[in-house]
């Protein structure tokens, strides 16, 4: 075993190499523009319905109800964007949760600036949010809920179809972003009830740069397009479609929904194994409910030791402090601090994320890894 | 966390030279932190003869925090202990440190300043 061990799968994956198989048949077959009528322009057309079912087969949703994105984050503000425009004449009020992910928090934010009222919730210790209490933030001018599935960086499961039940009894559209859900969790549209589901494909060893936004089609919500011209995907994203992209995804989506049966409990076995041996180092925590939680993400927090000084510790350990797309930053963890987890503590926390290729040789290596290195760390810093 | 770190950090980091309290009487004992990064320094000073002798620190923070710490007490021992005050902004240029990283090297400062307080020129 290499020193370099990747346990980030929660930031991206690679494309599995039956991914890059199928992409690499569209790239070196010959052109064609999915929109265009002749026979090369159909056969175009027909990879990208045949990917389209794939993704849909999933997530349990009708083909048509698969719009094709650049990935969750473009899924995300479509489907917030869209929605409070497209219903805005009926109310201007937003719900969502303060530990979402960047992608739905600063949509809304920028829709703030625009003059809507944002509810952000606070989740309890455990990361759930209560969904009486996403029922009791609603109003009568409240169009839109957004709540994340698997929350990315502590891994918690929200109870989506109860929250799917108090949005419908106000009759207020909700949206989920679940992109750390597909291939990890169930997720099947029709269980959860959400009108707008967004995903993406560098989650499931699919190709960066690609995603979906599953749009309800009865009722179907009235969204207001980010971009124009072309009129592709319904109107809803118009460009001319990535084929090659569009393939993987739906060669990603397929793979997963083949292994959905087996591999969330490997992925759990793995991340039990690591937490049982993080477990004895003292003054540890794990973050989010013990639980409801995703197989593949363990968010911990280490006592008196500095989160960016362990990962560099680490080495070739390939891993988070907090979000990928958070750090960088150089603050504590947003969502960790909405949990109640004080500043040091919420700095102190390690992201670990793992996916199709790791093997307990890798997991317990990177334990015995972080032992080491926070120990070390601990020696150093003042008592 | 910070792309990159430079080869004087990464060794630094990897040596820790004069990390650790030291055992003994006579050290003055000086602490810093900050709150949001949770940054957390304390150095120990020895003086001898109107200079310092000797030179020690803890330190919880990134590897820049670190490296920081290790290059100013490899500095203090021999200085005249009117002359103890480090440069922070020195300090996080000669690291390579980024921009945002310039407060948790203030906290060494301070930490050591905060000993000095306690120096008297043949220990405290």
């Amino acid at each position: 075993m290499s020193d370099f061990i990747y346990l980030d799968y929660a930031a991206t994956t690679p494309p599995d190499p039956r991914v890059c198989v199928a992409m690499q048949a569209v790239l070196e077959g010959p052109p064609g523009n999915a929109s265009s009528t002749h026979a090369a322009g159909r056969a175009a057309r027909a990879r990208v319905e045949a990917a389209r079912a794939e993704v849909a087969a999933l997530i349990g949703a009708p083909p048509a109800s698969i719009v094709f994105t650049s990935g969750a984050t473009e899924a995300d503000n479509l489907a917030i964007q869209g929605a409070a425009r497209g219903n805005a004449a009926r109310g201007r009020h937003l719900v969502s949760l303060r530990t979402e992910h960047r992608a739905v928090l600063d949509p809304l934010a920028r829709l703030e600036r625009e003059g809507f009222a944002v509810t952000l919730l606070k989740p309890g210790r455990d990361g759930l949010i209560d969904p009486a209490a996403v029922g009791a933030a609603l109003t009568s001018s409240t169009t839109l809920v957004s709540v994340m599935l698997v929350n990315n960086e502590i891994g918690v499961v929200q109870d989506i179809a109860a929250i799917a039940a108090e949005c419908r009894r106000r009759g207020v559209l909700l949206h989920v972003d679940a992109a750390q859900a597909a291939g990890r969790v169930p997720l099947d549209v029709g269980a959860l009830d959400a009108d707008l589901v967004s995903l993406a494909a560098h989650k499931v060893h699919g190709p960066v740069g690609v995603g979906a936004l599953y749009v309800r089609r009865e009722p179907r919500p009235t969204l207001v397009p980010l971009s124009y011209g072309g009129g592709q995907e319904g109107g809803l994203r118009p460009g001319t479609l990535p084929v090659h992209q569009i393939v993987g995804m739906g060669a990603a989506y397929a793979l997963a929904h083949a292994a959905q049966h087996d591999e969330p409990a490997r992925l759990a076995a793995l991340t039990e194994r690591l937490w049982a041996a993080l477990a004895t180092l003292p003054n540890v925590h794990r973050n989010g409910h013990p639980t409801r939680r995703a197989p593949h993400i363990l968010s911990v927090s280490f006592e008196g030791v500095d989160g960016e000084a362990l990962v560099y510790a680490l080495g070739d350990v390939a891993l988070s402090t907090g979000a990928a797309c958070g750090a960088g930053h150089g603050e504590p963890s947003y969502v960790l601090r909405a949990l109640g987890r004080d500043d040091a503590l919420a700095s102190a926390s390690l992201r670990f994320s793992v996916g199709r290729p790791t093997t307990t040789a890798e997991v317990d290596a990177v334990a015995a890894r972080v032992r080491a290195a926070v120990l070390r760390l601990r020696a150093l810093a003042p008592a | 966390m910070s792309a990159a770190y430079s080869g004087l950090v990464a060794r630094l980091f990897a040596d820790l030279p004069l990390a650790g309290a030291p055992e003994g009487p006579g050290w003055a004992v000086g602490e810093a932190a900050e709150p949001l990064s949770g940054t957390r320094v304390r150095f120990f000073l020895k003086a001898q003869a109107g200079h310092v002798a000797a030179a020690r620190y803890q330190v919880r923070g990134c590897p820049h925090a670190v490296a920081a710490a290790a290059l100013a007490a490899g500095r203090l021992a021999g200085r005249p202990l009117a002359d103890l005050d480090v440069d922070a902004a020195a300090l996080a240029a000669e690291i390579e440190a980024p921009p945002e990283k310039l407060g948790r090297i203030f906290v060494i400062q301070d930490a050591i300043r905060a000993a000095a307080l306690h120096l008297a020129p043949d220990g405290p």
